[in-house]
Order: C-alpha cells, then structure tokens, then sequence
C-alpha cells in the first residue's frame, strides 16, 4: 500500500503522556504534535527532563506504569502494514509486537544496556530477524554477517560469535544500529545515539546513520540535546521544553532564525556561542 | 612530536617526565606479566597562578590518569609534580610520603564529574562540604558551621540548605555542592575532572561563570580536564591535548583553535558537530585518524 508523498510517515496529534504519583500527576508530555515526512531526518531538542525521550518512548508505547499516554493520536502510515494509531493499540495486541523492531526500531543511548551481556552479538541480531522474518537459522544468520558488514565492522564474520564486552563502545554501539535497521524499518527513533562516545567516535556514527538512512530510505525521530548533532545530521527541528513544543521549523530557520526566547536562551548557552568574559 | 612544556615564570604546578605505567597481566590460572600500558608516558607541563589549563583528549588518552597522578590519588610510575605552596615553598606531590603529603592535601582539591556519585547520600550536605575541615581539623564547632554557610552562600546554595541531603537537588546544585567542598578548604590549585560534562547546557553554562567568579576572588589555579573541547574554548587560556598517554600539543587556547599544528588536534577540531549548519563537519575522521597512525 502506498500513500501518496504529501502524507506524513508519522504524525502526532495532541499526545499527552503523565506520570501517576502520589503528589499528583506529572504532565511529562503535554499535547504535543508534529510530524515526520517519509525519509526525512526530525531532531527533537531539549534539556533533560523537557520530554523529548518520553514523547519518542510513547510512540514505540514503552512507557511504564505509573506513567501512561493520557490522551491524543500518534498515526504511523506504513507502506507495509497501512495505517496504524499507535496511541490506540493495546498492551499485549499483535500489532503493536509487529511495530516494535519491525516498522520502528530504536537505538538507545548506552549500548551496553541495550544489549545482552551473556548473548553473542549476532544472536541478538538474528533473534529479531526471527522474530520478524520467514526465515531459518542460516539465512538469519547470513543476513545478519551482511548487516554487520553494512554498518562498517570489518570482520563481521568474527563480530558474530563476540560478546558485547569484547567489543569497544563504537563498535556497540555500531552494533545496536544493526540490530535495528536489520529488518528494514521505515522508522528509526535515536535517542541519544552518540551521548556517550568520543566527538570522533560520534562523528562515525552520525555519518554512518546519515548514509545508512540514505540507503534504505526510513526516516529518522533523532532525540538530542546537543545543536551540533542536529544541525549537521537532521533536516526539521522541534524543541521541547517542559512538555511542550516551543518552536518547530526546518533546522535552517531554527538555528539561523529562532523565533522563541527559550530556543534562543538554549542557543546562546552554547559554549561555542558564548562571548568569553574576561 | 615533542611539545614545549612552555615554561612560566614560578608556577605554581610544574609537571615533568610523569608517567604512570599499568601492568598487562596474561590470563590464566598464574598470571604474568606481559606487557605495559603506558596510560600516562612522559606528561610535562606548567601552570601559572590564576591560570586555567584545559587538559583535553578522548577517553583513554589518558587526561584523567594524569589529573589523579598529580593530586596522588594514585600513585605515579615516575615524574615529578612540583607544587608551590602558599608559604613560598615547593614540594615534590610525586615523591613525598602519604604522612607528608596528608597536610599538604587542603592546597589542592577535585571537583568530580559524576553529581550523583560523587556524594554520598547518607550524608547531609553541611556534613559533605564541612568534612575536610574535619578531617584536616581546622575548624570545629559554631566556626564550622559558620565557614559551611558562608561557602555554600558563595556557590550560590542556600546556608538553610546544609540539613538536606543529596538526593533533594538537581544535577546544577549537586554540582555547587562539589564545588563548595573544594572551595571551603581555600585551595590555591583545583583540579576539575570533567566537572560540567554531565549537565545541560544552561546549567553547565551557570557553573562555569561561577568557576569564573570563584576564580577572580580566590585567586584560583584550575586544571580542566575535558573531552568537550567546546567547552574549552570559553574557558581554558591554554589547552594541553592528550593522546594516548601524551600531550601532543600545547597553546594558548586561541592558537588551538584558530591554528592547530598537530595534525590529531586538527582532526579532533574537524569532529565537532558545528550548530551551525553552514559549517560542515568531518564524518571521514576514522580513516583520518588510521592513516595518521600508519
């Protein structure tokens, strides 16, 4: 099924997620929307505690209690399985096992807790081509050799039969990129994919998203906190800031032209911005 | 390539020739020793009073070995670390016994990089800021009580603030708090191990004006260890770049940026994602940086 191009890949409408305390609850995210066209980059920026991990943990609804999603639509128009209101879904249903690694993958920001200590590397990476593919043992297994090939191991026959602790933080995290384009997802969340790695480290990753992304056309949600990464990789920006989207445009017109005094207290915070005092 | 170590006239640190080498064990049921990793190899350099010297490098170049081997936080393999102390005299940090050092020890202090680690939650916030003073016995009493409050009015915390404990402030204020404990010993050097890499933006930029401030009135002599060398460009006068248990170069901040001449600074410099979005960043530097090693 194909949607025609002016229809966004992804659109949230109005999402509202809350935290259920005992003081009362806390409006994480407070109806939010934006949307993500089909194969384009969108950052969404803000300091820590704005919403930005939680508004992308909702969509892949991986919130746990006591937070829930309180209200609003998170519409995913895939070309493979039609629309889907994410938001909607239930708990356990079979949609949702279908979108989680199959249509929407995710990367996370410490590769060593993303990954299993006591499984090799590949059998991590077959496990979700078996899960989400017709395929046996070998043909999981080779796809997965081709995948780790793709994102720039050398030896990834080798890197099959390793343990993540084997592995240098790059190469982890190199590793989890695998793991979630290997089924061909039409979206990726980053969230925070090159927080913990050295700027030359990161600098290999960011290229690697881009050109990956290039080849194989999915569209990127890329959670950060850092301006540089999203001027130099994303194409849209939204900035978040106590659970809302306070300003919204390409990067470009947001970067060179913000409009919101809190996106513009953000830039000038910068220590590559900031006017030395003497 | 070897670096000038830029002498200054009476500094307050001078480092010469420290290393700190870490045994490679085989594996095994009785392990040998197989080799050495020479995490700090022949570091030498000189801070000025009132002087800020950024010490910059990915990690395991080895900025933060370096940094616990001049406060002997752990021992150096070799080296000296000249110090001078306020009275006028200068003592060897490297070779003085641990009896001889303990008093010596208020003259240079560390903040840490981890807010949450590095205090300990069981104890209120007067007991964590007021311990060294304790420990070194330099005041008891109403007077202590007194030198908390006045040091955590002057990193901008509240003297109400010491009955609390960690777990009640944000990264920022956990950070004023690591600083206070520094401060209130009136440290003439103060060694900050990557002291803003874990905050935001905004609040990182709040600590480094107060660092500034402290600075200025305290006379202040920081030694900035930093992966961010974004960071260190508003902060540092001289930044000294680590790699692999060497310095590679060392400048005036200015002239790091400006006109790198080691060829790693450059391709550290060409890593940084610009926000702006007219300045292209450089996505090759792995085969850069193989073929620098080549």
């Amino acid at each position: 099924m194909a949607y025609p191009a002016e229809l966004p890949l992804l659109e949230v409408e109005n999402l509202s997620t809350g935290f259920f305390t005992e003081e009362g609850v806390v409006p994480a995210v407070d109806g939010v929307s934006f949307s993500l066209m089909r194969g384009r980059t969108l950052a969404l920026v803000g300091e820590s505690g704005s919403g930005k991990s939680v508004t992308a943990y909702s969509i892949l609804r991986l919130i746990q209690p006591p937070g829930r999603i309180t209200g609003g639509k998170i519409l995913f128009r895939s070309a493979r399985a039609g629309e889907i209101d994410l938001a909607a879904l239930g708990e356990t249903s079979e949609a949702l096992y279908k979108v989680r690694g199959g249509l929407i993958s995710m990367i996370f920001q410490e590769p060593m807790t993303a990954l299993s200590p006591v499984h090799s590397v590949g059998s991590q990476i077959a496990e979700a081509i078996l899960l989400h593919r017709k395929v046996d043992q070998a043909e999981a297994r080779r796809l997965t050799v081709e995948m780790l090939g793709q994102v720039g191991i050398a030896q990834a026959e080798m890197c099959f039969d390793q343990y993540p602790h084997e592995l240098s933080g790059g190469m982890r995290q190199r590793v989890v990129i695998a793991m979630a384009l290997v089924c061909r997802p039409e979206l990726l969340i980053a969230d925070e994919p090159t927080t913990a790695l050295d700027v030359t480290i990161q600098a290999q990753i960011l290229g690697l998203i881009k050109t990956l992304q290039r080849g194989l056309g999915c569209s990127v949600l890329l959670i950060t906190h850092d301006f540089g990464v999203v001027a130099q990789v994303a194409d849209d920006v939204a900035v978040m800031h106590h659970g809302k989207i306070v300003e919204h445009g390409t990067v470009r017109a947001v970067l060179k032209n913000p409009q919101h005094a809190y996106t513009r207290a953000l830039l000038e915070a910068l220590p590559s911005r900031r006017v030395r005092v003497a | 390539m070897a670096h000038n170590p830029s002498p200054v006239p009476s500094p307050l640190l001078s480092v010469r020739g420290l290393s700190k080498h870490f045994p490679v064990m085989s594996r095994g049921f009785r392990p040998k020793v197989t080799g050495v990793t020479k995490a700090v190899d022949d570091v030498s350099f000189d801070l000025a009073p009132g002087e800020t010297l950024g010490l910059v490098g990915e990690s395991g170049s080895g900025k933060t070995t370096t940094a616990r081997c001049i406060l002997r936080a752990i021992e150096p393999t070799a080296g000296q670390v000249i110090f001078r102390l306020p009275d006028g005299r200068t003592v060897d940090l490297a070779s003085l016994s641990d009896r001889a050092l303990k008093p010596l020890r208020q003259h240079a202090q560390m903040v840490f990089q981890d807010p949450f680690s590095s205090l300990n939650p069981r104890m209120t916030v007067g007991d964590i800021v007021g311990e060294p003073l304790v420990i070194h016995r330099l005041a008891r009493g109403p007077e202590l009580a007194e030198r908390v409050a006045e040091t955590l009015r002057r990193v901008g915390l509240k003297p109400e603030h010491r009955v609390r404990y960690p777990h009640a402030f944000s990264g920022g204020q956990r950070q004023r708090i690591g600083i206070a404990r520094a401060l209130i010993m009136r440290p003439s050097l103060i060694v900050c191990d990557e002291a803003t890499s874990a905050l935001d933006v905004t609040i990182q930029a709040q600590v480094l004006d107060l660092l500034k401030e402290l600075q200025a009135e305290f006379r202040l002599t920081y030694l900035f260890v930093a992966h961010n060398l974004d960071v260190v460009r508003n902060f540092c006068d001289r930044v000294a770049v680590m790699r692999r248990g060497k310095i590679v170069e060392l400048a005036p901040t200015a002239r790091i940026f400006a006109a790198p001449e080691h060829p790693y600074t450059k391709l550290l410099l060409s890593a940084i994602p610009s926000s702006d979005p007219d300045v292209p960043m450089n996505f090759g530097v792995a085969e850069e940086l193989a073929k620098l090693d080549r």
